[in-house]
């Protein structure tokens, strides 16, 4: 059927997998988001300190290199957990940022204009539609953090040889399970706020205010109560504690790391059910 | 009121199908077997429309009963259903910042089509509604026409075998009504997909569809196969005499007229098989009675609607 003819026919041609269908709206949402040259510049950015980690690490491999470069020789004792903690933050900080400039729009163009009902209408529900937008974070915050983060550690890995991969096998698994928490968390929410804000500015400070002001909250909290109780509010440091635990490093929270593990927990479970709350195929008129 | 031949399969079988939403009856004890190529839903605002639709799609859960919609049930088929359907809803549903061709191609993809004969058939299906010319303009700066030209466009672009058309022509002025009925005339011609069409335009039903099922109050208030009706064609007579005459209607009745007299001379009746405007005049000359006036109709789908609506048990 051409264009010209102007007439309609039912679709009798294949199907793809009812399974993968969810794909389809991490595709979509991927394409309009580096539909924007400014982000894919500011994404590309974002591994920047990933490759200046390879490059150190390279580097502090190569004896002649430091000779010219007139760096001491034994700069690979500095290449200790300390270079990793501070390499993960490096990345963990631009993810957050590409979160913050991507998912006030995920959802809440969806809801905006109502054309929620149109996906559910189809063969997608709700469930598949929200992993389908929390694919779309995952996708653009994996590279930069923990893909980015074994790669280096491989490297280093490699250089080394030995055993120093198995000694070390601490820096890797927290870059793992690291990031990936942080990346469920965040992803979570600011979905959750994209569903239930739909102006962006709004979005982006919603998210600032949940993140900052309630951790200036659990601060005064602890200093009023003289306790540590008001980190279980405070996501910056529950994230913080359980990449310095998993590093093997002393916490900076009062509580027991645990705790930090429950308030991310909390933290996404509230998100879903906030999600699951407003995402509705229909408009609720009360 | 005829119901439709039970040889051909039912597109919609309700089987007590019973909504109850916030805690209230929103649709109570529905049963029917829908077997139209267009089936229209009729009602007053608030009759359940849209919500049937709705639960048909499986955003509400039925309270009791059951359907099954193209013999795909409601309770566990519902993805395999819903690759069948295309929806238009009543309002506005598009996203801002796509152009017309992204979404409706992202709408084809969803329903599975790959994304090749998706973008194919995004192109084709904007052209046949009528937004050829448009497709790469966002759909943010759409008219309120053109916004529903492509609701209904990312309602057919997969092809789907059922459309189900919640008041299509709202916000529409007359030529984009026209031109939506003839799109929506045309794919029921073509055969290849059932439509439930939902309206309170009795209009918009009596020109697209051939069976009819009215809500009231979230209950079947009437059911008929419009296309049975039409064919079996009962004339209704209004004649208005210029002065009453008692012989005259009981002349008619011996004819096998059902009749109601109003006190001015003015009547209302049906005239039975065989019997034509013309027996009328006969009897009229016969009896010396001079007809000031006299309106020969067939019984509209308006009588129906009303009869519907004044019957308050809601019952068929």
């Amino acid at each position: 059927m051409a264009v010209y003819e102007r007439t309609w026919r039912r679709y009798q041609g294949e199907l793809t997998s009812l399974r993968r269908r969810w794909l389809v709206v991490t595709r979509y949402a991927l394409s309009d988001t580096f539909a924007s040259r400014i982000f894919t510049a500011f994404y590309a950015v974002c591994f920047l300190p990933s490759v200046v980690g390879l490059f150190f690490i390279y580097l502090s491999h190569n004896a002649s290199l430091l000779q010219q470069l007139g760096m001491p020789a034994d700069v690979m004792s500095i290449l200790t957990e300390k270079f990793f903690m501070i390499l993960f933050l490096w990345q963990a900080v631009p993810a957050f940022l590409v979160a913050v400039i991507v998912s006030p729009s995920l959802i809440a163009a969806d809801l905006s204009n109502n054309a929620l009902p149109l996906y559910l209408a189809r063969p997608i529900d709700q469930r598949e539609y929200v992993l389908g937008k929390m694919a779309v974070l995952a996708i653009l915050l994996s590279p930069m953090t923990w893909i980015m983060g074994l790669l280096i550690f491989g490297l280093q890995a490699y250089l080394e040889g030995g055993g120093w991969w198995l000694q070390n096998y601490r820096i890797g698994l927290a870059y793992l399970v690291g990031h990936l928490a942080w990346i469920v968390v965040i992803s979570m929410l600011t979905l959750a706020i994209s569903a239930w804000v739909r102006f962006k500015p709004v979005a982006r400070g919603a998210l600032f205010g949940i993140i900052f002001i309630l951790a200036g909250f659990a601060q005064a909290m602890n200093e009023v109560t003289g306790t540590s109780w008001g980190d279980l509010l405070n996501l910056v440091r529950a994230i913080n504690s359980v990449v310095m635990s998993l590093f093997g490093a002393p916490t900076p929270s009062g509580l027991p790391v645990l705790f930090n593990w429950l308030t991310l927990a909390a933290a996404t479970a509230l998100s879903i059910w906030l999600i699951n709350r407003k995402l509705r195929p229909h408009e609720v008129v009360r | 009121m005829s119901q439709p031949e039970s040889s051909s399969p039912a597109a919609i079988e309700l089987d007590g199908l019973t909504v109850n939403l916030g805690g209230r009856p929103i649709l109570v004890d529905l049963r029917a077997s829908l077997r139209g190529r267009a089936i229209g839903l009729l009602g007053p605002n608030g009759a359940g429309k849209t919500t049937l639709l709705r639960t048909l799609l499986g955003f509400f859960p039925p309270t009791a009963g059951s359907a099954e919609v193209l013999g795909f049930s409601l309770a566990n088929e519902g993805k395999q259903l819903r690759a069948q359907i295309g929806y238009m809803p009543e309002n506005d549903a598009y996203v801002a910042g796509m152009t017309a061709v992204h979404f409706v191609r992202l709408m084809a993809e969803l329903s599975g089509l790959p994304p090749e004969p998706a973008l194919e058939r995004a192109h084709e299906t904007l052209f046949y509604v009528g937004l050829g010319e448009a497709r790469y303009r966002k759909l943010g700066t759409f008219s309120t026409g053109m916004k529903q030209m492509v609701k209904l466009a990312q309602a057919l672009v997969h092809g789907p075998r059922l459309l189900m058309l919640d008041e299509p022509t709202n916000g529409l002025d007359p030529p984009a009504r026209k031109r939506m009925l003839e799109l929506v005339t045309d794919i029921r011609d073509r055969g290849e997909a059932y439509i439930v069409l939902s309206s309170h335009l009795l209009r918009d039903v009596e020109m697209v569809c051939d069976e009819v099922m009215i809500l009231k109050n979230g209950r079947i208030a009437a059911t008929c196969d419009l296309e049975a009706e039409r064919k079996a064609n009962r004339s209704f007579v209004e004649l208005e005499l210029q002065a009453s005459s008692d012989q005259f209607a009981r002349e008619l009745t011996e004819l096998g007229c059902e009749l109601a007299v109003h006190e001015t001379g003015r009547m209302k009746l049906v005239l039975p098989k065989g019997r034509t405007v013309r027996d009328l005049y006969t009897v009229a000359d016969r009896l010396g009675v001079g007809i000031r006036h006299l309106d020969l109709k067939r019984d509209s789908l308006q009588d129906i609607f009303l009869r519907a609506m004044e019957d308050d048990n809601g019952g068929v």
